[in-house]
């Protein structure tokens, strides 16, 4: 078995499927290579710089054809979810963000909203306004750190410096609203923990604008670029029936022809509000994903520019809900109610109580179908938190996506999944 | 040329080395110091090259790893330190910073690097899991980095600001230009 | 009349906060599957999640049945104050969250109910994707998923010890000093 150079332009993703079996995740030799005495077995990270984290690949080698991959993971479990068990549901906010570290409020923003789909509590539309502007910045942010590294591992590495440049104006935004760079804890239960403070609404006006022109400057790099062409299309092509037996969501799926988006299907937040188009690509191949990704920082910056215009009318309104049950009261209310005293004392000693019942809540992570099941027994502790994280799933993909390919080009394959481990293990 | 007692212990009143001015306090007390405690012109200019030069490995765990990228981006660019090249394999790298959190799994991996890597090498615990273990008071993660390998510096922060870290890398450098030998040599690891 | 009557093994049909569980027998639970992908469109699975009801209401957890708005005094025997939730079948609830991506997006929880050691049929044949969800379960949970065709540990290490999501497991870690102490 030769390897077959990667395909350009106008190949139609495969017939049939290519999901390995017996196991669906893993690549097996076949017994013919093996027999040749060729085959050289390597092992890739947990330390590697093109792993996008501690992510463990154990890679058969004929030559420079991979025949044989299965992917460990592991190299990060945290025990998120039996700590969260132990922490009141206020005090388990600031686990969740650091679970996919790289689009942290969205994680954040899935617990919390899981947590007030439990409590049927009605967040006031500045918090979700706002909310739907930070998830859209963190979808920026956490695109321009895939394309930095991504490019960065297949040698364009002045991309990582250029989309890092953004980033950082990003990451200025989120100081300014939090307090905070990463891991904000801005989201609660109800709302957001602060007012937005003034001076916000000019900066992100001024990151508007400045950012479509960032990511043209990133499509003159390498969109029509010819290396970043021969190393990125047809490879790790996936078709849509693959995909969608392989749990894939997220622009993986969107790449692979599926038009399906949570923000448009199942909307949350104020998504139903803006206006926004869905990329969705037919090739199903490396190039096709990254295109999404482009595709999507634009939208994204659009949508921002529509929360800002309804934000900048909300001067004044509050920005959690008003439920003394389970949102701290304002401190000047604590010198004259009682009754405000007796909450706030229960909500920080005890925590608040989220009634009894099983829930799940989904939104559309810059990953994927970014997912938070609640079980709770009616106490201030949840029973159970688990997240269904899109990149443990998407490196399920990876064996199918390797079919035939060489070891050059499974850098750029395992790249385009967007994984993070930090998610992958948990 | 190991130091017998802690710098302060030698009669060093200032903490800080930023970069030497003339007839400073401090110079002189540096100067007091050397000839105290024996340090020559030749130790300090190869200290001078390694901090120079101190090539980072890529080490990134966890979130503390994504604010390890940033110090290498424009902002807060770590090449002015000459740190920029964070080599990929251990044996071409000096230091250390391992930023995240360290699972028991991980341990081994972490270990097996630093055991790689060349002396002197010098290690950075960045963020709170690294130094502590962090929030993660748990079955999995290892409560403390310097369980496995010996540390130099412990940046708190979760995750440290890039300022954090580059604090962090400075004070470093002037242990090392003060003739602080690296962490193997003066203590193992911890319990 | 609910369009899930007809699944195979079903026990009940639970509707709450806006969600369907359907709630089978551990045994069907690989026809189940098969009937909702291929009867009820139900293509993608987008969750294996395992719980342990070990010690379930155990603590009485008092204070309000109730919501935003209040006390909830209709649940019977109970003046809104819940002492004890109620009892589960068994210790171990395997949830499977499926999702249609079809033209009528849909969810739906398919639920089944374990015994400590019982083992149930894994629905790799039907969605690829159960693949690391159920490893996954069984590390963490121990619960056995007989034909998986890799049933090995995938977030521990290979020799751990034990199933650290269970109830009886421990959190670990160690204790912490405070720097009042003496």
């Amino acid at each position: 078995m030769t390897a077959t150079a990667p395909r350009r332009t106008g190949a139609p993703i495969y017939e049939g499927t290519r999901i390995p079996s017996p196991i669906p995740t893993v690549l097996k030799t076949s017994r013919e290579l093996e027999a040749t005495g060729d085959i050289l077995t390597i092992n890739f990270g947990p330390n590697h710089p093109s792993t996008h984290g501690v992510l463990r690949l154990v890679v058969d080698l004929y030559g420079e054809d991979v025949t044989g991959l299965a992917a460990v993971i592991g190299y990060l479990h945290t025990g998120f979810e039996k700590n969260m068990e132990q922490k009141t549901w206020w005090k388990g906010i600031p686990y969740a963000p650091r679970i996919d570290y790289v689009s942290f409020q969205n994680n954040e923003y899935v617990f919390v909203g899981a947590v007030e789909k439990l409590l049927d509590i009605e967040v006031p539309p500045k918090a979700i306004w706002m909310r739907t502007a930070l998830a859209e910045l963190n979808r920026i942010h956490s695109h321009l750190v895939w394309l930095g590294t991504s490019a960065l591992e297949l040698g364009a590495i002045s991309m990582f410096w250029y989309a890092f440049r953004e980033r950082e104006t990003i990451l200025d935004l989120f100081e300014l609203v939090t307090g905070y760079r990463m891991h904000t804890r801005y989201f609660q239960v109800g709302g957001l923990a602060e007012d937005i403070p003034r001076g916000f609404y000019p900066e992100a006006r001024k990151f508007c604008e400045w950012m479509p022109k960032a990511i043209d400057d990133y499509e003159t790099l390498l969109t029509r670029n010819k290396i970043w062409l021969e190393r990125t299309e047809g490879l790790g092509l996936l078709s849509r029936d693959d995909a969608i037996a392989l749990g894939q969501s997220g622009p993986v799926l969107r790449a692979s022809g599926v038009d399906w988006d949570l923000r448009k299907t199942e909307p949350y937040l104020a998504y139903h509000q803006v206006d926004f188009r869905v990329p969705v690509m037919q090739t199903g191949d490396v190039y096709a994903r990254y295109l999404v990704h482009m595709a999507e920082m634009r939208e994204s910056v659009r949508i921002v520019e529509q929360c800002l215009d309804r934000l900048e009318h909300m001067e004044g309104e509050p920005w959690i809900a008003d439920d003394r049950k389970v949102v701290l009261p304002p401190r000047e209310e604590l010198h004259t109610s009682m009754e405000s005293l007796i909450h706030h004392f229960k909500i920080v000693t005890e925590g608040f109580r989220v009634p009894e019942g099983e829930v799940y809540f989904a939104i559309e992570s810059p990953r994927g179908e970014l997912g938070c099941y609640i079980c709770s027994d009616g106490g201030p502790k949840p029973w159970r938190v688990k997240f269904r994280a899109p990149s443990f799933v998407a490196l399920e993909a990876t064996a199918t996506c390797m079919h035939e390919a060489l070891i050059a080009d499974m850098i750029a394959i395992v790249g385009s999944l967007d994984t993070v481990m930090g998610e992958v293990d948990r | 040329m190991a130091l017998d007692k802690p710098l302060k212990d030698h009669g060093l009143k200032s903490e800080r080395l930023l970069w030497p001015s003339k007839a400073s306090k401090f110079e002189d007390e540096v100067n007091d110091l050397e000839q105290k405690v024996g340090l020559t012109t030749l130790a300090k200019a190869v200290a001078w090259a390694q901090t120079n030069s101190m090539w980072p490995d890529t080490f990134g765990l966890a979130c503390c790893a994504i604010e390890m990228m940033s110090i290498v981006s424009s902002r807060y660019d770590i090449a002015r330190f000459g740190m920029e090249p964070f080599r990929g394999s251990p044996r071409q790298a000096d230091l250390l910073i391992v930023s995240g959190r360290v699972s028991h799994k991980m341990a081994a991996p972490l270990r097996q690097i630093y055991d790689q890597m060349l002396e002197p090498k010098w290690v950075i615990a960045m963020g709170a899991c690294a130094s502590s273990g962090g929030m993660f008071n748990n079955y999995a993660i290892v409560q403390s980095v310097d369980k496995i390998v010996p540390v130099d510096i412990y940046v708190p922060g979760c995750p440290p600001r890039p300022e954090q870290l580059i604090e962090g890398i400075v004070r470093l450098h002037e242990a090392v230009r003060a003739g602080v030998p690296p962490a193997y040599e003066i203590r193992s690891v911890a319990s | 009349m609910n369009e899930f009557d007809d699944v195979p093994g079903l026990i009940e049909i639970v509707e709450k906060h806006a969600e369907t569980t359907i709630v089978v027998e551990p045994a069907s639970v690989i026809e189940a599957a098969t009937w909702l992908r291929d009867e009820a469109g139900f293509n993608f699975l987008s969750d294996i999640t395992a719980v342990d009801y070990l010690g379930w209401g155990e603590k009485g957890v008092s204070g309000y049945i109730g919501t935003a708005a209040g006390r909830d005094l209709n649940t019977p025997m109970t003046q809104g104050y819940q002492v004890v939730p109620l009892a589960k079948p068994q210790r171990f609830a395997i949830n499977y969250h499926l999702l249609s991506i079809s033209e009528r997006p849909r969810r739906v929880r398919l639920q089944t109910w374990l015994a400590d050691g019982q083992p149930v049929q894994t629905v790799i044949p039907v969605w690829p994707t159960a693949d690391w969800h159920e490893r996954e379960a069984f590390d963490l949970m121990g619960i056995t998923f007989t034909d998986h065709p890799n049933l090995e540990r995938i977030l521990l290490d290979d020799d751990w010890d034990g199933h650290p999501l269970r109830k009886d497991y421990p959190l670990g870690g160690e204790p912490v000093r405070f720097s009042g102490e003496k």
